[in-house]
Formats: structure tokens, sequence, C-alpha cells
């Protein structure tokens, strides 16, 4: 009798750890960002009066919010998908044994080795209008005449940064999906085989929808990271010229750490934490049939 | 040996309160700065064993959240440096300490007047400048000579002209434009203070629509516009600009004082003067301080004013100035050889009877971010001149109104 | 083969070549002397190989002592990632038991507030605990990002063991604890090598909680100490900081390099023959 409650209390005990920690680090500053956007807050954190929701019918009225609510999820989807397309070829090729496969893969996950910051600090060295090197490239292999100068404008400058996003997503979503592939018994396949299966029809009935719980997770954990993605587009352009390439974490944290409202902040980071919580919670309800089936 | 023990324990907690701590808040200006104010410490500690110092390094661009997060953490500094616009908010909190109380009338007179002035807020003074600069035009004597040019422009459109000359005549740039990044707006007042304008009017409200105001804009418009400029002004920082300058590939720019240093330890091979801004209505340029300031919530300012008061001594400030290639702001080290008989940093100046500091008022970093954005819509032809400005400045009225 | 590894090549090219193109840029200016790193028009090679600038650049940066704070906090985050979120991993893996769904969705969410947002509130915390400016705190931090990750990635692959194996110990006469140990882990072990990389790989290159929670240049972690060389100052040693960026990549590529053999396919399969 002992045995079966202990037996009912395992996993519990196994996730406090994780629980425990991550209340540890994240509760209170969760708790703090909730009582910020209640209050009026100065400058320096320091709690003013009860205001309610003012801050959050402020912060949707600001002219500037809805634009970069707009490229935000224009910046999200875009580097996503493009993600997405890209790696699963790459990781399909990556799995299959080639001549210099270790290399290949060392090459595809090198964007993951260097920090945001210095990624984004690197391109935008090259793409300097008049010494950067893609400039130079470019010209010398004919394919522009006089430089251009990528970062002056939002047509040319958010393009780019997406163009950068997605370079730096692909590592990742590769491993996932290179650890989904692996996680694919051998068996299948051969019997699969067996029943004359080859190619094509191979990939799209067995490969592709054993392969979709990696996937969803490979899309909705991308889904966060790029939405909350600060460095790129900080680095290139600051948000600019004249908020044309403003997302809602750039422009929070300008709210926050140059104009010094930090209620209007801590209320722009709960909406967009409830924004990612729909994305997430509707595409949770899009894949739970898929996964089912499998 | 418990007595013992308890001995041990007093005489340990003993020595531990006898020594004072302070915290010093540096902004990195350069790969010198840190080493410098170490030094500093080093020696101030020696002459007063009892004070420990602790100095900690903060890149400029992380200073601002830094600081907001150690003072909403409850972990201000005693000390730091902070951009002196930031001032009117740390009063306005209460977080600045004046030290009108520290300064004797002898400390107080060292400094020149014009630099001083900019932390003094209600009549107190909250901090003293630890840097200051004041901006002049820089121009390239070879370009100039190529391009058939005698002497640096005196007016805007003496500059216009030599601009003109300079794209036809050499495959240089006209004139260097920031329109990006910190201090795009600065860019713009050296236009708007020497067309007449003012970035506040004296009833306190914005000046940056005036008809001055738009004029100025206008003629950057066209200089942008015209070919005048290096191309793409809104991807331009102020860096991006001195490389520019540095290359040989660029006419013309207005920086401080520290490029004098820049160009000597990259480009000493560049033939090139210096000036006074160009003249439309009235000679202007602008002056910038850094405040070297103490935390109100400080427990221990005796020992901070102590360690102000060893920093500012004239060899401390003239080893700094020079270092940073910053102005000085003691009169006895402006009166150095150094800087008295150095002809360029003499020509800079001699314009500090013309600086005009930035105003100091709370929410100055969303004003100025209001500004560069209609300079912005303005250098990108997305809106025209009097518009963008209208619309800032009823933006900016609204701010000052509250 | 031959011809296969040719298409694989080619289809590869592009992007490994986009991917590239950023290293050979910081290359390229670290290896510049100081005065060629501006010039016009804008060169691939130096006049000379300034190897020099990495020699500058460790001191300068102080980077010999970044490197390893870097090395300790990321080790360390690491197995305490790893030791929590197997655990965790196993049991949504194993088991059934209420509040599974509700766990799921807490780690999820604990993904999507990005640090920067909880800079000032963790920054009050630790002040709370006293404990600023220590490695602890740090490592503490690190961890209890992670944790969300590193779970959700070791239960998709837990889930994806065939638990036959197991059950045929426990047939066999082993107890729980040594079906873990014998037969869970061995299997595990790719999975857990292949989580380890991303954690690794997020602490590493970690910035903004770094900048917050850690104050002496002592305590600097390579992320910040890199970018106190490039933001805000006046004068910009670009060609020590690529140099460093290089530098600070090398551990992660040997990494990369040790572990991508995990990646293979069949790795997991040798257990059901």
């Amino acid at each position: 009798m002992r045995l079966f409650k202990l037996n009912r209390l395992i996993p519990y005990l196994l996730l406090a750890p994780s629980l425990a920690l991550t209340l540890f680090a994240l509760g209170y500053p969760v708790y703090d960002l909730v009582r910020m956007s209640l209050h009026e807050v100065n400058r320096f954190g320091m709690l003013q009066q009860f205001v309610g929701l003012q801050n959050f019918s402020d912060l949707l009225r600001d002219p500037l919010f809805a634009p970069s609510l707009y490229r935000t999820l224009v910046w999200t989807f875009g580097i996503v998908v493009g993600t997405v397309l890209l790696s699963l070829p790459v990781a399909l090729i990556l799995n299959e044994p080639f001549i210099g496969r270790g290399i290949a893969r060392t090459i595809i996950l090198l964007p993951w080795a260097v920090s945001l910051a210095m990624t984004a600090i690197v391109w935008r060295w090259a793409l300097s209008g008049q010494h950067g090197l893609l400039n130079a490239t470019l010209m010398d292999l004919g394919l522009i005449n006089a430089p251009i100068v990528w970062l002056a404008t939002a047509q040319t400058s958010f393009p780019i940064a997406i163009g950068i996003g997605i370079l730096v997503s692909i590592p990742f979503t590769v491993t996932v999906f290179l650890g989904g592939l692996s996680s694919v018994p051998g068996e299948i396949y051969d019997a699969a085989r067996v029943d004359g299966a080859t190619g094509l029809p191979l990939f799209r009935y067995i490969t592709l929808p054993l392969l979709k719980p990696f996937f969803n997770l490979a899309v909705i954990l991308n889904v966060i990271y790029v939405f909350n993605s600060f460095p790129i587009i900080w680095v290139l352009t600051e948000g600019g010229p004249a908020n044309t390439t403003d997302i809602l974490v750039t422009y929070l944290y300008k709210l926050a750490f140059r104009f010094g409202d930090l209620d209007v902040a801590a209320t722009l980071s709960l909406i967009m934490f409830a924004i990612l919580l729909a994305i997430s919670v509707l595409f949770a309800l899009l894949t739970r049939r898929g996964e089912s089936r499998a | 040996m418990k007595r013992l023990l308890v001995v041990l324990f007093l005489l340990v907690w003993g020595l531990a309160a006898a020594q004072t701590s302070l915290r010093v808040v540096i902004a990195e200006y350069s790969g010198l700065t840190g080493p410098f104010f170490q030094d500093v410490a080093a020696d101030f500690q020696r002459a007063h064993p009892d004070i420990e110092v602790r100095i900690e390094v903060v890149p400029w661009d992380l200073l601002f959240m830094r600081l907001t997060t150690d003072i909403a953490g409850g972990r201000a500094p005693d000390i730091s440096i902070i951009g002196t616009r930031w001032l009117a908010e740390f009063v306005a909190e209460g977080l600045a300490e004046p030290l009108d109380a520290f300064m004797t009338d002898a400390f107080r007179g060292q400094f020149i007047e014009a630099f001083l002035t900019p932390s003094i807020l209600d009549g107190k003074t909250y901090g003293l400048p630890v840097a200051a600069s004041v901006r002049a035009f820089y121009y390239n004597k070879d370009l100039f000579e190529a391009a058939g040019i005698t002497e640096p422009p005196v007016s805007w459109d003496e500059l216009r002209e030599a601009a003109r000359r300079i794209v036809e005549e050499t495959d240089a740039f006209g004139f260097g434009l920031q329109g990006g990044e910190i201090e795009a707006d600065v860019y713009w007042y050296y236009a708007l203070w020497t067309f007449g304008g003012d970035i506040l009017t004296d009833d306190g409200q914005s000046g940056i629509n005036s008809p001055e105001a738009v004029a100025a804009a206008e003629f950057y418009r066209q200089l942008i516009r015209d070919g005048l400029t290096q191309p793409g002004p809104t991807a331009y920082g102020r860096e991006d600009l001195q490389e520019l300058f540095k290359a040989g590939r660029l006419g013309m720019m207005i920086t401080g004082p520290w490029f004098i240093g820049h160009l000597a330890a990259e480009a000493p091979d560049l033939n090139y003067g210096v000036a006074a801004l160009p003249f439309k209505e009235r000679p202007a340029t602008m002056g910038v301080t850094d405040t070297i300031m103490m935390f109100s919530t400080s427990r221990a300012k005796e020992a901070a004013w102590q360690f102000l008061e060893f920093a500012f001594q004239p060899e401390y400030r003239f080893r700094f100035t020079q270092g940073e290639g910053m102005l000085p702001v003691l009169k006895a080290v402006a009166e150095d050889l150094y800087f008295a008989e150095h002809p360029r940093l003499g020509t800079i100046v001699d314009l500090l009877p013309h600086a005009r500091f930035a105003p100091i008022v709370p929410e100055w970093e969303r004003i100025a971010d209001i500004t560069v954005r209609a300079l912005q819509l303005v250098y990108l032809e997305q809106a025209p001149p009097e518009q963008a400005l209208n619309e800032a400045a009823e933006q900016i009225n609204r701010i000052l109104g509250r | 083969m031959l011809k296969r590894s040719f298409i694989y090549w080619l289809l590869l090219a592009p992007l490994a070549l986009v991917i590239l193109f950023p290293f050979a840029v910081m290359l390229s200016t670290a290896l510049k002397p100081r005065a060629e790193v501006f010039s016009f028009p804008p060169r691939w090679l130096p006049s000379r190989f300034a190897w020099e600038n990495f020699t500058a650049m460790w001191d300068a940066l102080n980077i010999g002592n970044a490197l390893l704070t870097s090395l300790i906090v990321t080790a360390l985050a690491s197995l305490l990632v790893l030791a929590v979120s197997v655990f965790a991993a196993y049991a949504m893996a194993r088991y059934a038991f209420w509040g599974k769904g509700v766990f799921q969705q807490y780690l999820l969410v604990t993904q999507m507030l990005s640090p920067f947002v909880l800079v000032v509130g963790i920054f009050r915390a630790m002040v709370q605990f006293n404990l600023l400016d220590t490695l602890l705190a740090i490592i503490l931090v690190y961890a209890a990002f992670n944790i969300a990750f590193a779970t959700w990635m070791l239960y998709r692959y837990f889930e994806a063991l065939p638990t036959e194996l197991e059950e045929a110990a426990l047939v066999d006469g082993a107890n729980r604890l040594q079906s873990i140990r014998y037969i869970f882990l061995p299997l595990a072990l790719p999975a857990i090598a292949v989580t380890s990389l991303f954690t690794f790989i997020w602490v590493w290159n970690e910035f903004v909680l770094a900048l917050t929670l850690l104050r002496s240049v002592e305590n600097y972690t390579l992320p910040i100490a890199i970018f106190s060389a490039v933001g805000g100052r006046y004068v910009v040693e670009w060609q020590q900081v690529m140099a460093a960026t290089l530098t600070a990549t090398l551990p992660a590529v040997l990494l990369f390099l040790y572990l991508q053999r995990h990646l293979q396919r069949g790795l997991l399969l040798g257990s059901s023959r």
C-alpha cells in the first residue's frame, strides 16, 4: 500500500527541482513586472501611484505601437517560415552519408557559435556603405556598380535583418530536425522499403509524419525566440530610421532604458507575453490533431 | 581561547567598520579611461588608507541601463559619471546630492564657469564637469586645394559652394551629415542655432518649428538631395563620418575636440584644418559636458567628496583631458602650455563664448528622439520639413506641458 | 557516393557561402593592421598578417580571465540544467500523472518572457538574496532560463525511446533504478549530448543577464568583455574586437566538431536489435 502511494509521488518529486529553480529566478521578476504595469513608475523603478489599466490604454493609443506590432509579426513570420523551409532540406541532406559531411554540418552550425550581438555587429560592419566588404565583393563580382547604403532605409535594411535572422536560426532548427530524423527507427524504413516504397512517397508518408512533433517544437520555439529577438535590428538600425524598422522588443528597450517609461515598458512586455501565449495556444490547437494520429 | 576569539572578532569588526567603501561608476570613453581611474583610486587609497575605492567601468551604451537597474534595486553607487542631459531626471527624483556645501570658494573658482553651469539646477550644483567638448568644423585642406578653395567656408552658402566644388573636382564627398544614431539631432542644432533658431523658446515651448528651424532643415534636405553629402545619411553615425574623414574621402564635417587626437594617431598625414562652424544669422556651436555626481543615497558622502576633490586636482585633470581628447574644465589646465599653445585645440577653445548647451529638461531623451524622427523623415524625403517639424513640435510641447 | 556527395555539396554551397561570409569578414579584419581596417576601397587581404592583434586583444580585453569565467559558468550552468531537466523529462516521458499538461505549458511559458524584459526584476531579486555580482547568481539564473527548453527536448527524445527494453530488464529482475542506469541512460545519451549542446551555446553567448548581474571586471564573461570594447567608446579597435570574437567562438566550434557525431541516424536504433 505504501509503495503504491510513494510511486504516485515520484513524478512530482522529479519535477520539483525544475519548478523550484524556475520559480526562484522568474517568479519575483514576473510579479514585479505586473506590479509596475499597474502603477506609475519613475525612471528608476520606484513605484509611485496606482493607475490601474491606464498604462495599457496609453500604450494602445501610442501611434508607434501598432506599426511595431505589425512589423514584429512580419519579422517573426518571415524568419520562422524562411528558417523552416531552408532547414528541412538541409537536415535531410545532412542526414545522408556523404563525403565531408562532418565539415558540412559544422559549417551549417557555425552561426550558432557566435553570440547574436557579435553576429549583428559583424554584419553591420560588412554592410557599411563605404568600407563594407559586402559592397566591395558585390562590386568586384560586377553585380552592382556603386556602393549601396544598405542600412539607410527600411526597404533594404528590414529584409536584410530578416535574412540574418534566418541565418542564425538555421543551426538550431537543423539540429532539431536532425535529432528527429535520427529518432526514426530504422525498421520502419526497412519495412516500407520491403513494401516497395522509395523516394518521395517514402518521405511524404513515413518521414514527414514522424518528424511532425519535432517540426512543431522547432516552429514554436523559433517563434518565441524570434519574437523577442533584440540584437539584430538594434545593432543594424536601432529601429530607425524614423522608427521604420522598430519591432516591439526594440521599442520596448527605448521605452525602458532611453525614455525611462518603465511602467509602459512593463505593460508592453506583458502584452508581448500575451501575444506569444495566444500564438502558442493557437499553434497547439492546430497541431494536436496531427500528433494524435502519429 | 574564547576570549581570544572575541577580541579577534572585535578587532576585525572594528577594522571593517573603520574602512569606508566607495563604489564609483565610470563611463568608458576609451581604453585609457579604466586604467586612468584605477590609478587615481590607487593614489587616493594610499593617501587615505581608511577608504576603499572600487571603480566599475561601464561602456557608455550600457551606462543608463546599468544605473537604472542599480537604482531600482536599491544599489546605487556612491559616485557616477552621467551624461549631463540625464541630470534633470536624477535631480527630479532626488537622487543627486548638491555639492555646494562641500565646495569651497577656492575649489569652485578653479572651474571654467561655462562648463560648470550645465550642472547647476535651481541654484544648486549637482555635479562636476568631468568631460567637456565644444564642436568645431573640420575640413580637409588637400581636398580644398584640389577643388580650388582657399579659405574654409564662413557662411552656410559658402559651405554649399565648397561642397559642390569638392564633389565636382574630386571623387570625395562634400559635407558629412549625420542622420542616424545618437546625436543625429545635435548635428541639426548646429544649423538651427546658426540660422537663428532655438531648441526651446523663451516661454519654454519647442522652437523646432520656427521659420528659422524650417529653413535650416530645408537647407540640409537640399544638400542631401543635390548629392553634396555622403549618400544615405540616415545610416551614418558620428563614428562612421569620422572614419570617412580619416580616410580622406570627406571634405568637411563637424565634430568634437577628441578627433584631433584620433587623427594624430590614425591619419597623421592627413592635411586638415579646424575652424568655426558656418554662420548665417549668428555664430554658434554646441557645448557638451558629462557630469560626475554624488548620489544622495550614498552612505559615505564625506569620503565620496574627498575622492572627488582628489580626482579634480589639476595633474589628474590634465592627464584625463589630454588622454581622452577633451577640453579642459579647470582654468589651470586650460592655461597649461599644451592646451594654450596647441594650434587646433586653441581654435576650438576660442569657440567657447558662442557655445550653447542642450536644455536640461526632464524627458530630454524622448524629446531628442522625436526630433530625430522628424529630421530623418525630412532627410529621406518622406515628409516636407514644415510638416514634420510642426508635428514634432506639437508632440514635444505636450511632453513639456506635463 | 562521389556523385551524390557532389550534388549535396552543390546544394549546400549557397547557404554555406552566406554563412561563412561574416566569418571571413571577421578573419580578414582581425588580421589587418589598425591603419588598414578602414581602407578604401575595402580589401579582403591585408598587406601583412597582423597576428599581434590576437595577443594585443588578449591583454587589452582581459580575454584570458573572461574565457575562464565563461567556461566555469557555462559548464556549471549546463550541468545544473541537465541534472534538473533529465529528472523532469524522465518523469514526463515515463509517468502519467495529473498536471502533466499544465507543467508542459508552464515550461513553454517560462520561455516566452525574454530575459531582457525581466532584467529589473531579476536584479532586484538577486539583491534581495544578496547574490549580486556572484557567479552563483548567474549560474542559477541561466539554469532557470534553460530548464524549459532542455526538459522539452529531452522529453521528446525520451518519449521516442522504446520502453520494451526497460520493461524487459524489469522482468529479468532488475529494479527501477538499475533499469534506468544500465538501459535507459545509455540510450538517452545522444539526446542528453544534444541538449547540453543547446544549453552550452545559449549560456556561452548570453549577454543581457550577465551584464545586469555581474559587476566587477574579474567576473565578466566573454560576451561582456567583448561588447565593452565596442559599445559607446569613442575609438573602437575593430581588429581587436574581431580577433576576440573569433577566439570566443572557438570553444563552441570545437564542441560542435566533437558532438556532431551524435546527430547520426541509427544511433538510437542499435538497441532494437
